[in-house]
């Protein structure tokens, strides 16, 4: 049996999207006193979900990651050139300080930070993205988050795109990760994920082509893989009607076991 | 402070479905005064049982369940079996159980009929006035090219009869969890799972005055009820699942260029407007 403190942060770390004040208000009212050291948990949540959140006197939101974090809860923003420190739990952040970008790759961390910024509105109505580098400066990390919250209709959803780059080889590993929540007088969970090996482009605006390509050809994938599942294993499971293309007749449902050869659950 | 029961309901609405009987002991082993409330009003994946004594499998829940030992539809023994004292008030007799008896034969019709597989289940019992039961189906299909699925429903009834008998009231609550997934190398996984909640209350009339028609009326009205249900219920679940999901990925990130899907929009509209002119 996991420890309650251990099971309270698998609550807070399995938060979907948008609904993580939420589940913390639960936690509280369920057991306000373990409810006291969740700071890890949020510090997990926040670096695997890319929480976004604005830099100090920044309209710029900038998504927090285990990829541009300094350590000691310091994260930094390759754009502005800035380190900030996030209080986990409230997901605000302060105490922004001038953090030049010190790396071999500055130049490609540069170029691609645009050309990534560029080709997302092309795709993602709304995404924030970041550009670090990253291993000790030896690959360059391509991170994006999109978030549609629509609580009013019970619905939220998050995509993200987590890419590294080799620049010594051009080789270039990913994964998608996409998480849909409904909850409408029920719990419905959609959760999809694909890793990418993407070869052979080299320059920034081949890098982020090859990625929109492959995210395309996914998405697609992705909407074969529903039509697939619905006239698939959903069609199996309950007919929509009987064989017969009638609904039961229960007055007198006795006469079907006369003509019929039923299994009744009996394994076989 | 929120209503800890609530928050529970709360946490166990929002957290990923797939889990909800780990995260059920989870919230248990946090607040244990919780339990018994918890258990009886949180639908979990059903389990299948065989019937010692005909052979058959059955369902367990809450409701055929006492502490570790579950009552059997087809023999109406609990297995592993109850003291005698805790049987009396647990096992039904006379009218509940002769309707329980018709109930099972119906719906294993039912059953193979919309399922063609399956197992199902019906449970009744007396309440002070009128009666009460759950009608369960599991269905589950093993992973293939066209994924894997499972299928429990749970159909939790409350009758109530007029004082002539010529009538009843029957408030259904009915649970579907519906668990989906695929692996393939094109979209490495993908999950869908989940439950619905639907509610719905009807007044049906009891033909014959006879008793065994009263009660042939009962079962009838309850088959007529839940099949109606489940198909409301599966189409509601066609929606949410193949078609609000793909939706909301295709809210988070269009496949066509949103500066195309601009341009072909200001077309449309220009279009639009020459055909008012």
């Amino acid at each position: 049996m996991a420890s309650k403190q251990a099971t309270i942060a698998s609550f807070v770390e399995a938060a979907p999207p948008g609904e993580l004040s939420n589940v913390v208000a639960d936690i509280k009212a369920l057991a306000s006193s373990e409810a006291q050291s969740l700071e890890p948990a949020f510090k997990k949540y926040n670096e695997e979900q890319y929480t976004t959140v604005k830099l100090p006197g920044s309209a710029e939101a900038v998504l927090v990651s285990e990829y541009n974090s300094l350590g000691n809860g310091r994260y930094f923003d390759a754009v502005s050139q800035t380190s900030f420190e996030i209080d986990h739990a409230s997901q605000k952040a302060s105490g922004a300080q001038q953090h030049p970008l010190e790396s071999s790759h500055a130049d490609l961390v540069r170029s691609l930070q645009k050309a990534f910024a560029a080709a997302s509105t092309e795709h993602f109505p709304s995404s924030t993205i970041g550009v670090f580098p990253t291993s000790s400066d030896s690959a360059v990390a391509l991170l994006l988050v999109a978030n549609k919250y629509s609580p009013q209709n019970f619905w939220n959803g998050r995509w993200r795109s987590t890419y590294l780059l080799d620049p010594a080889s051009n080789t270039l590993s990913g994964t998608i990760k996409v998480d849909v929540h409904y909850y409408e007088d029920g719990n419905v969970r959609m959760s999809t994920q694909k890793k990418l090996e993407l070869n052979g482009s080299s320059g920034a605006e081949s890098i982020v082509r090859s990625i929109a390509k492959a995210e395309n050809d996914f998405q697609a994938e992705l909407n074969r893989a529903f039509t697939t599942l619905s006239e698939g294993s959903f069609k199996g499971l309950r007919r929509q009607l009987p064989v017969t293309r009638q609904r039961v007749e229960w007055e007198k449902i006795g006469g079907y076991r006369l003509g019929q050869d039923i299994g009744g659950g009996r394994s076989k | 402070m929120a209503d800890p029961f609530d928050a529970a309901l709360d946490l166990l609405r929002r957290l990923p479905p797939s889990s909800t009987s780990e995260n059920l002991s989870g919230i248990i082993a946090l607040r244990p005064d919780l339990e018994e409330d918890l258990l009886s009003s949180v639908d979990v994946a059903l389990t299948t049982k065989r019937c010692p004594k005909s052979g058959r499998d059955y369902l367990c829940c809450d409701y055929n369940r006492d502490g570790s030992s579950y009552r059997s539809p087809w023999s109406n023994e609990f297995d592993p079996a109850i003291n005698a004292e805790d049987a009396q008030d647990l096992v039904p007799v006379g009218r509940v159980r002769r309707m329980e008896e018709a109930l099972n034969a119906a719906v294993d019709v039912y059953r193979e009929l919309y399922y063609e597989g399956g197992v199902s289940s019906g449970y009744l019992w007396a309440l002070e006035e009128g009666f009460a039961g759950v009608v369960l189906f599991k269905k589950s299909s093993a992973a293939n090219g066209a994924g894997k699925g499972g299928w429990d429903s749970i159909h939790v009834l409350e009758v109530a009869e007029s004082a002539t008998k010529r009538s009843a009231h029957y408030k259904l609550t009915s649970t579907v969890i519906l668990d989906l997934g695929l692996k393939s190398s094109s979209v490495d996984s993908l999950e869908l799972a989940g439950n619905l909640t639907r509610q719905t209350q009807q007044d049906l009339p009891l033909g014959g005055l006879r008793d065994a028609d009263v009660e042939a009326g009962h079962v009838a009205n309850i088959g007529r009820m839940v099949e109606d249900m489940e198909t409301r219920m599966r189409n509601l679940l066609q929606e949410v699942y193949f078609g609000k999901a793909k939706d909301v990925v295709g809210d988070l990130r269009s496949i066509q260029p949103l500066s195309e899907a601009e341009k072909d929009r200001a077309a449309h509209r220009d279009v639009l407007s020459k055909m008012n002119r």
